[in-house]
């Protein structure tokens, strides 16, 4: 890569992933408690340790996350566990607000 | 929409006290069609024989028997209804397989709702296996026989698949590796049977009614005072009042109830109601063997971040010093220092370059000084004594703020608010201050440690990237006193480039003092979005 030089925003990312003093900042800035340390984009953190590599906004995939169970620990999946969960919100980005908690569950 | 929580007042209320034969019975009966397994005296229910865990690990099982596997919890003597069932299945289980007290030690951080711990595992391939999703402390807080963390391995891999086809599973030979190392791996580290939980089962388990003196501290509020009073009710529980203030003056008073679970684990339900405060505080507190101590954090069930770090110690008419507030002085200056204990009488002694002006106010539980350190008052952290009591390094005195750290020092915060289900995740963050020592290096070891001071709070772009994206004009606001952040709204946002979230990358920054003498510090704030997975243990 030293002959190489990045030309737009996505390759300067990629070159900075390539520095490995950088990819273990991001692998510390990853590990903190609740948050997905699984990069493929990232569900809090994106793989360059900020937010702007997340998918955007987050509601534009939000099925194409839940629906084959990407985010586990974050996001409810529709294929075993809550297959109920988006009943009430058909568009994700039209309906988010209709997206609840799946714990605990609501005695009141 | 508010949530409420499996161990409601309620509960402890309408509980019947019933004996250990009793609940056992009622397992059976909730559990026993699909666990039961008579050919095994050994572990006579299935899988449930095998495993301990944690109070929250016990509830999270018996949510997910509920969700996943539709059970209907009942009361065949139809005393209680589902909750009652629930929480007394909850207590059994917690009591007969629970942790020991020295199975949770350094793992507290998840029962405590600590969401800005880094965990980093020394292990790099259990890091990737486990910790990918959950906290080391998740894992950690359970014990089980080699079959049942083999069963828990295929668990996830049948229950969520992407276990082997993300990034950390699709880039190795997952499941060979799950099977062949990290089973004897954890099957090791974590097995049922150990001596620490042989001894506890044994031990005898403190009463914790009495009168106890607490002490601690909240970010955005300052140090805590006050009194807790516990009063024995049935089965392990407790009618608990807690009134006290913060060191800005502002008042705290609530009432409730506890359970104490695996007889140590003391979990309290409390509000502030006469505040006019309508959220539910959960204390997770750890009593300490003889049951002198309390120990851990409060904080409101919808916003785990918004917490009291807590220490109780029993009143039982000792003399005992327990804090100082604020806990330094700089040389030259005057303070009004408030020390706390119980059992407080005689004089003050504070030590060389110390003078007491006035003691403004004083009874058994507090001591309110007026107090100047000379020019040349000895630096460094010293013991405060009231009369007989004393407490070592209770007092730090400085000359200099050299140098200031940003606590957490990266954290993550969420947006969130009214329009969704989902609260939004405040940062919460303190300026420690700190002197570089007599070597004048900062980060060795004769750095002395000052403690949370005043600061100035202001938040800018974390890189070039951020300060492109304006994520400092969208991700919220810093409350420039108490360093409090606020997160925006969740959802996408049209004035945003791709209509993206308010999500954003910031530099934190404590500015302490004033002028050319200003020190600052800086941390960093991850905001990003909501999850809707929110159980007891991440």
């Amino acid at each position: 890569m030293k002959h190489l030089k990045p030309l737009n925003a996505k390759a300067e990312l990629m070159d900075a992933a390539n520095n490995p003093e950088a990819r273990a900042d991001v692998v510390a800035m990853q590990s903190v408690v609740g948050c997905a340390s699984t990069t493929d984009p990232g569900w809090e953190v994106d793989a360059f340790g900020g937010v702007a590599g997340l998918c955007q906004p987050m509601e534009a995939d939000l099925y194409g996350c839940a629906d084959p169970c990407w985010w586990p620990a974050q996001v409810p999946d529709l294929m075993n566990s809550y297959p109920d969960w988006d009943q009430n919100a058909p568009s994700a980005d039209k309906d988010w607000r209709n997206l609840d908690a799946v714990f605990p569950k609501s005695r009141s | 929409m508010k949530k409420a929580h499996i161990w409601p007042a309620l509960c402890l209320a309408l509980m019947p006290f019933l004996p250990a034969q009793a609940n056992e019975a009622l397992l059976r009966h909730n559990c026993g069609a699909c666990h039961a397994d008579p050919a095994n005296p050994e572990a006579p229910l299935s899988r449930i024989s095998e495993q301990r865990k944690s109070p929250e690990g016990w509830e999270m099982t018996l949510h997910r028997m509920q969700t996943i596997h539709g059970v209907q919890l009942s009361d065949p003597d139809g005393k209680s209804d589902s909750a009652g069932v629930l929480f007394q299945l909850l207590k059994h289980l917690s009591d007969t397989h629970g942790l020991a007290p020295a199975e949770t030690v350094g793992l507290r951080y998840t029962l405590e709702r600590r969401h800005n711990t880094v965990d980093i595992p020394e292990d790099a391939e259990y890091a990737v296996m486990c910790t990918r999703c959950h906290s080391n402390a998740r894992v950690a807080l359970q014990r089980r026989t080699e079959p049942e963390w083999r069963n828990l391995i295929h668990f996830h891999l049948a229950q969520f698949p992407t276990t082997e086809y993300q990034i950390g599973g699709r880039d190795r030979e997952w499941f060979p590796i799950a099977i062949e190392r990290t089973l004897p791996m954890l099957a090791a580290a974590f097995p049922l049977q150990t001596a620490e939980w042989e001894a506890w089962q044994k031990a005898a388990k403190p009463a914790l009614a009495g009168r106890w003196r607490v002490t601690g501290r909240m970010a955005g509020k300052g140090d805590f005072n006050g009194v807790m009073t516990a009063t024995a009710g049935n089965a392990d529980s407790y009618s608990v009042a807690l009134v006290g203030e913060f060191s800005g003056g502002e008042p705290l008073e609530m009432e409730g109830d506890s359970v104490v679970y695996t007889g140590f684990e003391w979990r309290g339900n409390l509000r502030a109601d006469a505040a006019g405060d309508k959220e539910q505080y959960l204390q997770v507190l750890e009593a300490s063997a003889d049951g002198s101590a309390l120990t851990g954090r409060m904080f409101p069930f919808d916003h785990p971040e918004r917490g009291i770090d807590l220490q109780a110690r029993r009143d039982d008419g000792t003399p005992r010093l327990l804090a100082v507030s604020p806990a330094y002085l700089k040389r030259g200056t005057t303070a009004t220092l408030t020390v706390s204990g119980s059992a407080l009488s005689g004089a003050p002694l504070l030590g060389a370059g110390l003078t007491v002006n006035r003691i403004v106010s004083r009874d058994a539980d507090r001591v309110v000084l007026e107090v100047t350190a000379a020019a040349d008052a000895p630096t460094g952290a010293r013991t405060i004594g009231v009369g007989k009591a004393s407490l070592p390094a209770a007092l730090t005195v400085f000359s200099t703020v050299e140098r200031v750290e940003v606590s957490p020092a990266y954290t993550v915060g969420r947006v969130g608010g009214k329009e969704g289900s989902q609260p939004e995740v405040q940062g919460r963050f303190e300026a420690i201050a700190w002197t570089n020592g007599p070597d004048g290096t900062p980060g060795t070891a004769d750095d002395l440690r000052i403690g949370p001071v005043k600061a100035q709070w202001s938040v800018a772009p974390w890189n070039e990237k951020a300060a492109k994206d304006r994520d400092i004009e969208f991700a919220g606001s810093i409350d420039k006193d108490s360093g409090i952040f606020a997160p925006a709204a969740a959802g996408p946002n049209p004035a945003r480039k791709q209509s993206t979230n308010n999500a954003g990358n910031l530099k934190v920054i404590a500015t302490v003092g004033e002028g050319e003498s200003a020190v600052r510090g800086e941390g960093q704030l991850l905001v990003t979005v909501q999850r809707w997975i929110n159980p007891p243990l991440w």
